[in-house]
């Protein structure tokens, strides 16, 4: 097992390592003189700023040393600064992970803890008229896009009923409010909750004939209670490793969501990056998100790994 | 099996969807408006006559605009299908089939990629606008960008679909012929995986047209006074108050044509192998 882990762990390192030269190619993509804004109605950059941009990617040098440099600063923490206002990429991204991080926390819980319940319920009498009903609802709420299903219901519950507000934090600084969540969580929540329930409901099919199971119905309890406990108990580990994939859907709905609803997260840093060319933001929470979802695939495998006595003994 | 009830119509629906959505999008310049015809006596107007679909905020015909956006979502996602067949189909054969080294790197290569948002991907990949990118239509830079990350679910699913056929009998029979790898690839296996490169086309199409909408809903996407989609229900935003129509419609047609695509990919696939359904 524990060869195993290190093996997972070496080419997770080795994807690291390219991932980062993904990002560095997406640099070296640049037009030829990458730091000069097109001219398409946007600023050029000054002397001064075109001049630390060069001297942090050192463009006048081969491109390995240019890697090789560009490597040892990511090592050091060192992002760059942001051509707006000159400030550091990282410092700049660790005031906004917070919002980043406790809107993606709390969807990937809502996913985890209310599929099973839905799950369950819909392998109760698989093929009754409910559970064909909730395969209907939950394969057509997954396929609905996140910046449409934000803006219907900010028509409803923020124009039309006043519930919630429509957008911001409600707040100066810090983390939103709770009432300034709400929409932004539903929104985040319901296409991997409805993935996840789906996958459930699957895979309680598939181990309802377990002895495990009827013997517990022989104790007295109520067949969805005992589904609802086998149903956290067989999905947990394989529903590790789809929280590990979730992660980078998760990033890209909190771009979206994030800027309908300006929330000052990562998501919304990267898209004012976005418009304003602003290079080193835009890579620096490019590499930050894709190095975040390799790290939730590792933690996956390695879960599933300890976790799964097949993979244990192997 | 009862959970499978009503399968086989998915491919039906999904068609249906996509001829129809496929039908008013071609076919718009022969029945629909002006779509940029700005009329600014009759804004916001609600569904009638005259505007089946209403107007928006410049008194455009939304009827017109989203037939038109049909033409942009519709091209792009199947330009982007087509763009990510041609990359990932070789390369998900190739490391399928040969296993080993070839599968060893172009599964590192899988990974790296799918690390990163392809929404993130393609919004950086569209800010810089590289060189390459530059000069050429709206459409057709956004669908290669979108085809950087989008011959991943191909290749996957290629690379799965040729690990399982070369153990196949005619591998052994036409190696036994002294066939090259090449030639059994091409000429032997291929044919055999037609059916699952079109469940990978549709699947590409479908999220191809989700993430254009979205990078057009950002603004980021195919630019104005082109009618898109996504750029339809960015402009609902600014009304959001007002014009119910303008945040609805757009959306079902968005909607439809994602949920066409995936029913056409998951019909297929049904038919290949019931047991793989998810549904």
């Amino acid at each position: 097992m524990l060869r195993r882990i290190v093996s997972r762990l070496a080419t997770g390192a080795l994807t690291l390592l390219l991932v980062t030269l993904l990002v560095f190619g997406l640099i070296q993509l640049a037009p030829g003189d990458p730091m000069a804004v097109q001219d398409d109605g946007m600023e050029r950059l000054s002397a001064a700023d075109r001049a630390a941009l060069e001297a942090y990617y050192g463009f006048d040098r081969p491109v390995a040393v240019q890697y090789a440099s560009w490597l040892g600063r990511l090592l050091r923490g060192d992002l760059g600064n942001s051509i707006r206002d000159r400030r550091p990429v990282a410092e700049k991204i660790g005031e906004r992970l917070s919002v980043t991080l406790s809107l993606n926390a709390m969807a990937l819980f809502l996913i985890v803890t209310l599929s099973v319940p839905i799950g369950a319920a819909a392998a109760l009498n698989p093929g009754s008229v409910a559970d064909r009903w909730s395969a209907t609802a939950t394969y057509l709420l997954y396929a609905v896009p996140i910046f449409w299903a934000a803006l219907l219901l900010q028509r409803l519950f923020a124009v039309r009923l006043g519930w919630l507000p429509l957008y911001g934090s409600g707040g100066v600084t810090g983390i939103p409010r709770v009432a300034n969540m709400v929409l932004p969580v539903i929104c985040l929540t319901y296409g991997g909750l409805a993935y996840v329930s789906r996958f459930v409901r699957a895979n309680l099919l598939e181990s309802t004939r377990f002895e495990t199971i009827l013997s517990a119905r022989a104790r007295g309890m109520t067949r969805f209670a005992i589904l609802v406990r086998h149903g956290f108990r067989l999905a947990a580990v394989p529903m590790l490793t789809l929280a590990g994939f979730l992660i980078p859907a998760l990033f890209a709905g909190s771009v979206i969501v994030e800027t309908v609803f300006q929330l000052p997260g990562l998501g919304w840093l990267f898209i004012d990056a976005a418009y304003q060319r602003d290079l080193p933001v835009l890579l620096g929470v490019t590499l930050i998100s894709g190095a975040a979802a390799l790290a939730g695939i590792l933690f996956a495998d390695v879960t599933y790994a300890l976790a799964d006595p097949r993979v244990r003994r192997g | 099996m009862a959970e499978r009830t009503g399968r086989p119509a998915s491919l039906n629906r999904g068609l249906a969807l996509v001829l129809v959505l496929g039908a008013i999008a071609v076919l718009a310049p022969l029945w629909a408006q002006d779509p940029l015809r700005i009329d600014l006596a009759a804004t916001l107007k609600s569904p009638s006559g005259a505007h089946w679909l209403g107007t928006d905020a410049l008194g455009r015909d939304l009827t017109a605009r989203i037939a038109y956006g049909g033409r942009v979502s519709l091209g792009i996602g199947i330009l982007t299908s087509l763009f990510s067949l041609a990359i990932g189909v070789p390369l998900g054969a190739l490391a399928g089939f040969r296993g080993g080294w070839t599968d060893a790197a172009v599964s590192r290569l899988i990974e790296t990629v799918a690390c990163v948002p392809s929404l993130l991907l393609a919004i950086a990949l569209l800010a810089m606008s590289p060189a390459v990118l530059r000069g050429i239509p709206d459409v057709l830079r956004v669908a290669l960008v979108l085809a950087f990350a989008g011959w991943i679910p191909v290749a996957r699913y290629m690379r799965g679909e040729f690990m399982r056929l070369k153990s196949a009998e005619m591998v052994e029979a036409a190696r036994a012929a002294g066939a090259s790898d090449l030639r059994i690839m091409v000429r032997h296996l291929l044919p055999s995986a037609l059916a699952p490169v079109l469940v990978t086309a549709s699947f590409a199409a479908a999220s191809a047209i989700l993430v254009e909408a979205a990078l057009s809903f950002l603004g980021l996407g195919v630019q104005p006074p082109q009618p898109t989609w996504g750029g339809l229900l960015s402009d609902a935003r600014e009304q959001i108050d007002q014009g119910w129509w303008l945040a609805v419609v757009p959306g079902l047609a968005l909607y439809g044509a994602v949920l066409g695509f995936n029913l056409i990919g998951e019909g297929i696939r049904d038919r290949l192998d019931p047991r793989a359904s998810t549904r």
